[in-house]
């Protein structure tokens, strides 16, 4: 199962994919930090590879 | 070498004690679970850590550890999210791992021995991974591994019922960066989970090599009160007396006791060692603290009889009761009915509390 993940710029903080496919838009989880994280923001072909094993990522 | 400590999970075999905070902080002696992780790697030469967070405490884990100076060790947090699995949680930390090999260490794990050897044993050949095992009664109950005459393993076996061997799997794990590649390539478990052993058993199907090391001395998952209990006691048992409070002249004090700043045992208390009583703990005259308690920080005992008891903090214990094998959340307030009428016990107790009256 291909593990996608993305670090915030501001802080280092790592997120996996399926918490930013979540909740879409949300800010960086990291303590004390205002960036915010997009699932948008994943490369394309990440997002589609998510997105068509989206059943995968969920409990 | 780089670290990974798992501090996710839901911590649901430790309610009511976790419905406010993640099972990583809850102390064992005086001091939160994941510490001893941390400090663990750090004795093994490990300072660049990264800690994965789930769902549940977050924020609480961040505050704690912070930026790691404290400990002198540089954090990344990664957050999982879902508990989709060890092999999923270590999968998550590719991008901090990057080209190096690292250990993955249970952050609700307590070790005696620490995992320098494990660290030694695994750097000393061209393994693909390195397994921490010990041996048990009951292996069926394990994770078990079936290991070479050069410790190498052979096969990996979840809870049979003919175990190859008494040698069960505990959770520490050293990885070179090749298990990426292997958890790419899994499928989820019947319990739509990434599993670690299959992350192994995979390494082990290409034909790479998994190094074991059998790891001397105790070693604790505290999942479950019992275990915070039993934990506590080993870690109490190998502890030196150290006395930044004060002792009043007329205490009455034996054994190895760890009296931290600003705590007091007042005239006429009792306490016997290993004891452990945190910052600004209060104990009164009139009471008896027994071996393998330890009492958390801006706590007050009055008045009671406690012992092999873990109270994490910010307590007033005041009834004339014995309590004993008792794991008391923070602020919690157990107060003598004995002058009450009618007569009874008077309870506020949490969802999933756990009550001998």
């Amino acid at each position: 199962m291909r593990i996608i993940t993305q670090s915030c710029e501001e802080c280092g903080t790592v997120v996996a994919a399926n918490e930013l496919e979540r909740r879409r838009v949300m800010k960086c989880p990291g303590l004390d930090c205002e960036a915010v994280l997009r699932f948008s923001d994943l490369d394309p072909e990440e997002q589609e590879h998510f997105l068509e094993h989206s059943e995968q990522y969920q409990i | 070498m780089k670290g990974v400590i798992l501090s996710g999970g839901t911590g649901s075999r430790l309610r009511p004690i976790t419905h406010t905070g993640p099972k990583q902080l809850i102390p064992v002696a005086n001091k939160p679970v994941l510490d001893y992780a941390i400090e663990d790697l750090k004795e093994a030469g490990i300072t660049e850590i990264g800690i994965i967070l789930g769902n549940k405490g977050r924020d609480a884990i961040q505050r704690h550890v912070g930026d790691g100076s404290a400990y002198g060790i540089d954090v990344t947090y990664i957050v999982q999210g879902n508990p989709l699995g060890l092999a999923h949680a270590v999968g998550s930390a590719e991008e901090f791992v990057g080209d190096d090999s690292f250990v993955v260490y249970l952050g609700d794990n307590i070790l005696k021995s620490g995992i320098t050897d494990l660290v030694e044993s695994f750097e000393t050949g061209e393994y693909a991974a390195g397994i921490a095992l010990q041996r048990v009664d009951s292996p069926e109950q394990f994770g078990v591994a079936d290991v070479d005459d050069n410790d190498n393993v052979v096969r990996l076996v979840e809870k049979p019922d003919e175990p190859p061997s008494n040698l069960a799997l505990i959770g520490i794990y050293v990885f070179s960066p090749e298990v990426f590649d292997v958890i790419a390539n899994l499928e989820p478990s019947w319990r739509g989970e990434l599993e670690i052993t299959d992350a192994l058993q995979g390494l082990l199907d290409d034909g790479r090599a998994i190094d074991s090391h059998v790891v001397e001395g105790w070693w604790k998952d505290t999942g479950k009160p019992e275990d915070v209990l039993e934990a506590n006691r080993l870690v109490l048992a190998n502890m030196e007396t150290r006395n930044a409070g004060t002792i009043e002249a007329d205490a009455d004090t034996t054994g190895p006791i760890d009296l931290h700043k600003g705590a007091v045992i007042k005239d006429g208390a009792v306490v016997r060692g290993p004891v452990s009583i945190g910052r600004n703990v209060s104990i009164e005259s009139d009471t008896y603290v027994g071996p393998y308690t330890s009492v958390g920080e801006d706590s007050m005992i009055a008045n009671g009889h406690i012992e092999n008891t873990v109270i994490i903090g910010e307590s007033e214990v005041t009834s004339s009761g014995k309590i004993i094998d008792s794991v008391i959340g923070r602020g919690a307030n157990i107060g003598s009915a004995d002058e009450l009428i009618p007569e009874g016990r008077r309870l506020v107790v949490g969802e999933n509390s756990n009550l001998k009256l």
